[in-house]
């Protein structure tokens, strides 16, 4: 039965006073995919060691189905887990790794070699029973990785980066069958990733983190649309920043983002005088700006820098005329403009999603 | 190119094929051959082959004591150094801070660096009837008389296990090193407790680290000379002491050379027998 996890005010400082981890709050639901995505040395595998019990939190406490175990030992929490490098045992064959959960939990032979055939059939791996890990392309040893940690149905599966060695095509193909997975099981699952891509499409949440701290908690959608500081909007996917200071006009609030480019802002944005905002470049649409379009849409002026050709989407390098540089993306639907070319900017003032710094 | 790129190795590796050759067979073909001749064919005329110090040795149930003698000290010896050195050499491996790896191989080490004899003369102090353990049990009023514990083979184990258990922990501390960590976290994530982890996972995979370290500390603990002589007090005989005997007392170098034949047959059969335990463990797993 799969559990909820709640990690509640969590701190890890390392011996060398290395602070990896700063009071961490995350709420996890039961049978949730849950990804900590972030840079390197943000703390994420420190937190999903916390979470599995090799390490014991500075500070702070975790707990399952609302019991704290904080300091019940590893062996005895239940949890399955994926290493990043799989964590094979080398002198033990397949079936033998898949069966080692079950044998520590005492379960009799026949029932062991029914559940091992079932797990293996399950990651396809059915056939390779008595091969050495040593013996396994890398991504027959993840599902391997997998399939023994998730026959022992733990309460929690956790995942450090499982898919990292992968190359790009058995990345997908995994991804997919691990979400696959997670969902016919429902299992809580808490998967670490630095492809923000990867926590987009697989996620149903997601906690970014920066620098040992939680800078937003939210579904893909809201991570993406809603970034609440600008780390998580320059973190995930490409985003235009500007800064500057808030101004009223007539028409209303908007940001003054210095050499004479003013970007109206929406109705809901209050805030102090100093603000950032952010822009989507595929909120952006181009026009040749020959035609003059109403004036409710904000917009810009600006010179084509650089094409930027993606297959489904052209992606431009423009300078505006008052010096910014933006990116903005447009479907591939017919013309593609030309480096040189002058093209106007239009947005929706609702699309400027305003950053707490 | 190939074929010359071969040369060109082998080339390179004549040299140091040259000199284990001379320092290593010759000597040894040399023994063989004294070990089954009637006399030394530098000093003495019409020498011939046979068979008679073989025999003399299996044949005289003394021999065959001393030559079990010096096995059973080699056994403990090592069975000592592996239950001392295991949990050293696993310390070592997987202690975090640099200050403290440094002061345990510092700690492993430092005896090394003092001579074999004052080491042995070191525990011939702690050791001896009015040694410092029996003034201090006697002092306490555990002991009446003194306990022996020297000049006999506890006092020469004592001494051995002293002088071999920092190759034994060098050797282990290399092969547990090598063992992701992640393994035996893996284990206890499947329910094995820290204990049962170790003994599923490290302790296999170090196995090779133990042949190793036990072959070393076995063949130079039956080889041994000095803290023998030392600790035994000439009331133990192995086979060194004995070899040392028959050469500068009896001036018997055919029997000496069998007697060496007989501790390098002792030390092979062990590498073979070893070998073989090796390969069934690593290469057969009954499935569970
Ligand atoms: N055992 C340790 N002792 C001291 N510092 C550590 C230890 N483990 C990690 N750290 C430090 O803690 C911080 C967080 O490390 P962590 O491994 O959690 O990062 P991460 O987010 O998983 O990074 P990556 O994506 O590179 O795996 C880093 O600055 C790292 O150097
Ligand atoms: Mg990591």
């Amino acid at each position: 039965m799969s559990a909820s996890i709640e990690i509640a005010g969590v701190s890890k400082i390392y011996d060398g006073g290395v602070r990896a981890v700063d009071t961490i709050e995350i709420d996890i639901r039961q049978g949730e995919f849950f990804s900590l995505l972030g840079p390197s040395g943000c703390g994420k595998t420190t937190t999903l060691r916390i979470i599995a019990g090799f390490e014991s939190p500075s500070d702070g406490a975790i707990r399952i189905d609302g019991a704290d175990i904080t300091h019940v030992p590893a062996h005895k929490r239940d949890m399955g887990m994926v290493f990043q490098n799989y964590a094979l045992f080398p002198h033990r064959t397949v079936a033998e790794n898949v069966a080692f959960g079950l044998r520590m939990r005492g379960i009799d032979k026949q029932a062991i070699a029914a559940k091992v055939k079932a797990a293996l059939a399950m990651v396809e791996l059915s056939g390779l029973e008595d091969r050495r890990p040593a013996q396994l392309s890398g991504g027959q040893q993840q599902r391997v990785a997998l399939a023994r940690a998730i026959v022992i149905e733990p309460r929690v599966l956790l995942c450090d980066e499982p898919l990292g060695a992968l190359d790009k095509k058995l990345r997908q193909q995994m991804q997919f069958e691990l979400k696959q997975l997670q969902k016919t099981l429902g299992l809580t699952l808490v998967f670490v990733t630095h492809d923000q891509e990867e926590a987009l499409a697989m996620s149903d949440r997601i906690a970014v983190m920066n620098c040992g701290r939680v800078e937003q908690i939210g579904t893909p959608v809201e991570i993406y649309d809603q970034p609440l500081t600008r780390f998580v909007a320059d973190f995930i996917g490409d985003t235009n920043i500007f800064r500057g200071e808030r101004v009223t006009s007539d028409a209303g609030p908007a940001l003054a983002a210095g050499h004479g480019l003013f970007l109206a802002l929406p109705a809901s944005a209050a805030g102090t005088s100093l603000l950032s905002v952010a822009l989507r470049p595929e909120k952006i649409s181009l026009s040749s700006g020959d035609t003059e379009t109403a004036a409710a849409a904000s917009g810009a002026r600006g010179t084509i820098e650089s094409t930027n050709f993606l297959g489904g989407a052209v992606l431009y390098h423009i300078a505006l005329d008052s010096g910014h540089r933006v990116l903005a993306q447009q479907p591939n639907a017919g013309a593609v403009f030309v480096p040189g070319r002058t093209v106007k900017l239009d947005w929706k003032a609702a699309d400027l999603v305003v950053l707490k710094d | 190119m190939a074929v010359a790129r071969t040369n060109g190795l082998a080339l390179l590796l004549l040299p140091s094929a040259l000199l284990f050759a001379l320092f290593f067979f010759v000597p040894i073909g040399l023994m063989a051959v004294m070990s089954l001749l009637t006399g030394n064919p530098v000093v003495a005329a019409n020498v011939a082959f046979t068979a008679r110090h073989y025999l003399r040795i299996v044949n005289d149930p003394y021999y065959l004591e001393v030559i079990w003698t010096t096995i059973r000290i080699g056994l403990w010896t090592t069975l000592i150094s592996l239950l001392i050195g295991y949990p050293l050499a696993h310390w070592m491996a997987r202690i975090r801070s640099r200050a403290g790896h440094a002061a345990l191989l510092m700690a492993v080490l430092a005896p090394m660096l003092t001579g074999v004899v004052v080491r042995t003369f070191a525990w011939m102090a702690l050791l001896s009837d009015k040694g410092v353990i029996n003034q201090i049990l006697a002092s306490l009023g555990l002991t009446t008389k003194p306990v022996q514990l020297m000049y006999n083979e506890t006092g020469i184990v004592v001494g051995l296990v002293h002088i071999y258990v920092p190759f034994m922990v060098l050797t282990l501390t290399g092969v547990i090193g090598r063992i992701d960590e992640r393994l035996e976290q893996a284990a206890e994530s499947l329910g094995a407790s820290p204990l049962r982890s170790f003994l599923e996972v490290t302790l296999p995979l170090s196995l090779p680290g133990i042949l190793a370290g036990s072959l070393l500390v076995f063949a130079l603990s039956i080889s041994a000379y000095v803290t023998p002589i030392l600790l035994g007090g000439f009331q133990i005989m192995t086979l060194p002491i004995l070899i040392y005997q028959q050469i500068s007392a009896n001036f018997n170098i055919g029997f000496a050379a069998a007697l060496g034949m007989v501790l390098l047959l002792v030390s092979l059969l062990l590498i073979v027998a070893y070998n073989r335990v090796l390969g069934l463990v690593s290469g057969q797993h009954e499935l569970q």
